[in-house]
């Protein structure tokens, strides 16, 4: 089952009297359960299309399904609802809320759809064992790694068992080993709990990872040699 | 909610730089905000206390001739229009549900003549049925010496304020009928004087008025020296006397004539358009005082009058009951009055007090402006401040909206700091007013301003709060509080998801 089904997705950015086409023309879907990858040169519109697709960003033109449902033209408050119902993030930078500790980052999407606070712990005691940080519940963001907060960031976009999980550059402002072992950690997650994931990246090591990697080139997605 | 709070909360914690600065506004502007309203209702108190209840009433009747509403202090003015009317008037007021009582009084300056000097004083009399006017007054002054004249009784209460100012520019020293000097009671020039002092147990007033040919000079007895509860420098001016000598003394028709059948034509004289007031300093006007021949004595086997209420007043003082309707009430005394063909007219007592009434409405009005001033402070400060903290944590709130953070729950977060931040600080402000309202008055703060007595609202400096003034200051506080965060939070919520992105 297609859990994203993309059409002549088109999408420009006013820059100043000109435009630039970011997208121009993205025929796209995700299989329920994909590990896939978009790999691109710096400015080849991945952050747009990750962007669009985690209804953060509206569309110029075109037809973007995510989970059966159009996204293109909803209003604020239906659109934030996918968001917190049917996607988790995994953002680059500034992924965690600064005041809350660990556990309570984790947890903190599941209470803003009210769910129980014994409920929520639950969930995100499991997640944060999962990812390894059991003995970093109860510490701040500040007080982590880059790599600790970034599986800090996957427990919590997993935590809400969202349809996908999209991840911009997740690796990109990690070390190399570390940035091997949160994809290690985000292919097993995506086994463990069958979310789709879908991230952009750099890293070579993808190519170990990904079941499924697209190409983008100048806000085109280059022909699939194979469908894995 | 709690999720809110935690959050707000620790970002309080968090900002401690900047939460301490919002908290310090709000903390002064609470503390000023409570203290500005217990002067305001002590203010409105002693304003009640000391010229309503204790010197004119709600209202005053003044005959229509009467140019300025103004009749309290009116040295240079014209003087106050007698009223013939009374009999007529009289039923009137007694028909209003919302009269609580009301008080006749003549009311005008007169001279006061002193064989050993040239220049004469000056003495605002009001002339009175004393036991009624202990009914409608009862305690806005003490008699210190001598005592209170029996019903009936032809005397002059002399004010302690007065008899100190008269000893400074005429070295004579009034003492009741008597009695000797009180040395307690003694001002500073008479006090350093004392082993000399000129004593003097009776007044020769000559009744001032204009549009009545002849005022009489009258020796009055001094019964006794009174001290006005407040307000002394103001009310202190004012001599209580009889009303019939009053009349005499100001040249009116005394229930005592009236009986005794006036021929007509004089009677025209009263009621008469006010003449100017320059006649009675004129020279010849000056000649009238030779007193020093023969001051008309009250005659004391005079007849008694069987209804003083027959002759001249120039002043009907009425209290309102509690709770009264104002501008109603005196709307509709207008209007019967004017039907019964009184020849008077109601007016408030803030006009009728003049410069008093009107003095009292600035202050309280600049004591708004400034509460309004220091909101508009608060709120410049703390708008900015919470701004700018939304906009350092764009990244942060972007990041929160596009995991699934409603654009209500970001603004509650800031409302909730905001909250937070005005219930401890605010609250602290207030509660510190009001420990400041309740000290003060224990302070004995005493002025001999009186004007700044009328803002202390009484002698001593006695701000005054109520539980609905503390209530209206806390819904100011949250007015504040809510108004402050508005535009914080417009910004807060305008940011959006992308705003989180970094991208390069
Ligand atoms: N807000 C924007 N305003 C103008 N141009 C933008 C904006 N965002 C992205 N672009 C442009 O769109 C194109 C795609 O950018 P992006 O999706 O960030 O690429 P990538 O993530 O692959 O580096 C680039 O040419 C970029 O300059
Ligand atoms: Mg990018």
């Amino acid at each position: 089952m297609d859990i994203i089904n993309i059409k002549e997705l088109k999408k420009d950015y006013p820059l100043g009297d000109t435009i630039v086409p970011a997208l121009r023309g993205v025929d796209l879907t995700v299989a329920q359960g994909d590990f896939m990858s978009i790999i691109g040169p710096s400015g080849s519109g991945k952050t747009t299309l990750l962007n669009i697709i985690g209804c953060i960003d509206p569309a110029t033109s075109g037809s973007v399904q995510v989970g059966g449902r159009e996204i293109t033209d909803l209003t604020d408050r239906q659109i934030t609802e996918i968001r917190l119902n049917k996607i988790g993030f995994i953002f680059q930078t500034f992924n965690l809320i600064p005041v809350l500790d660990v556990l309570e980052n984790i947890e903190f999407p599941l209470l803003l759809m009210k769910r129980s606070p014994a409920e929520a712990r639950k969930r995100a005691e499991q997640l944060v064992e999962e990812v390894g940080l059991k003995d970093y519940a109860v510490h701040r963001p500040s007080e982590l790694s880059g790599g600790q907060r970034q599986r800090v960031a996957i427990a919590r976009a997993l935590v809400t068992k969202p349809d996908i999980v999209l991840a911009d550059e997740p690796t990109a402002n990690l070390d190399s080993v570390t940035g091997a072992s949160i994809l290690e950690l985000m292919k097993k997650m995506n086994e463990l709990e069958n979310t789709t994931f879908i991230f952009s990246t750099h890293d070579a090591n993808v190519l170990k990872y990904a079941c499924r990697i697209v190409k983008i080139k100048d806000g085109l997605i280059e022909k699939e040699p194979v469908a894995a | 909610m709690k999720l809110i709070a935690t959050i707000a909360w620790r970002n309080i914690l968090r900002h401690k730089g900047k939460s301490l600065v919002i908290g310090i506004i709000l903390f002064t502007g609470a503390f000023l905000m409570t203290l500005g309203n217990g002067v305001i209702s002590g203010m409105a108190r002693g304003i009640e206390k000391n010229i309503i209840e204790g010197f004119m009433g709600d209202i005053a009747l003044i005959s229509t001739a009467q140019k300025s509403d103004n009749i309290l202090l009116n040295l240079m003015g014209a003087s106050i229009e007698p009223i013939n009317t009374y009999k007529k008037i009289k039923p009137v007021l007694a028909a209003q549900p919302f009269i609580k009582s009301f008080l006749p009084v003549g009311k005008n300056l007169s001279m006061v003549l002193d064989e050993r000097s040239d220049t004469p004083g000056f003495a605002y009399l009001i002339g009175v049925d004393f036991a009624e006017y202990r009914k409608m007054f009862p305690d806005n002054f003490t008699v210190i010496e001598g005592s209170y004249p029996a019903p009936g009784e032809r005397a002059l209460l002399f004010p302690d304020f007065a008899r100190g100012e008269f000893y400074r520019y005429y070295n004579v020293w009034f003492v009741p009928e008597g009695g000797g000097a009180v040395k307690a009671n003694l001002s500073k020039e008479a006090l350093a004087d004392a082993d000399h002092l000129i004593l003097s147990s009776s007044a020769v007033l000559l009744g001032m008025s204009s549009g009545i040919n002849t005022t009489n000079d009258i020796r009055f007895p001094v019964r006794g020296v009174i001290k006005y509860r407040a307000l002394n420098q103001i009310f202190g001016h004012f001599c209580l006397v009889d009303i019939e000598a009053y009349r005499d003394c100001l040249g009116y028709f005394t229930a005592a004539d009236m009986a005794a059948q006036v021929p007509k034509e004089e009677k025209k004289l009263l009621g008469l358009e006010g003449g100017d007031l320059d006649s009675m300093f004129g020279e010849e006007a000056m000649v009238v005082a030779d007193y020093k021949k023969a001051p008309k004595k009250i005659a004391a086997e005079k007849a008694v009058p069987s209804d003083t209420e027959d002759g001249t007043y120039n002043v009907v003082f009425i209290r309102l009951v509690p709770g009264a309707g104002y501008d109603a009430a005196l709307e509709k005394l207008n209007r019967d009055l004017a039907a019964a063909g009184t020849g008077v007219k109601a007016v408030p007592w803030n006009k009728a007090s003049g410069p008093i009434g009107g003095m009292a409405v600035i202050i309280k009005g600049a004591l708004f402006v400034f509460v309004m001033l220091l909101f508009s402070v608060a709120i410049i400060i703390i708008v900015n401040t919470l701004s700018m903290a939304a906009m350092e944590r764009a990244s942060e709130i972007g990041m929160m909206r596009a995991i699934g953070a409603h654009k209500t729950f970001i603004a509650g977060m800031f409302l909730g700091e905001t909250a937070i931040l005005s219930a401890a600080f605010g609250g602290g402000g207030i509660i510190a007013g009001v420990i400041a309202v309740r000290v003060i008055p224990l302070l004995r703060i005493t002025t001999a301003n009186d004007m700044l007595q009328i803002l202390y609202g009484g002698n001593y400096f006695n701000p005054l709060l109520s539980v609905t003034g503390i209530l209206l200051t806390v819904l100011q506080l949250a007015l504040v509080t809510v108004i402050a965060a508005v535009y914080p939070m417009r910004v807060a919520t305008g940011i959006t998801p992308l705003d989180a992105i970094s991208r390069d």
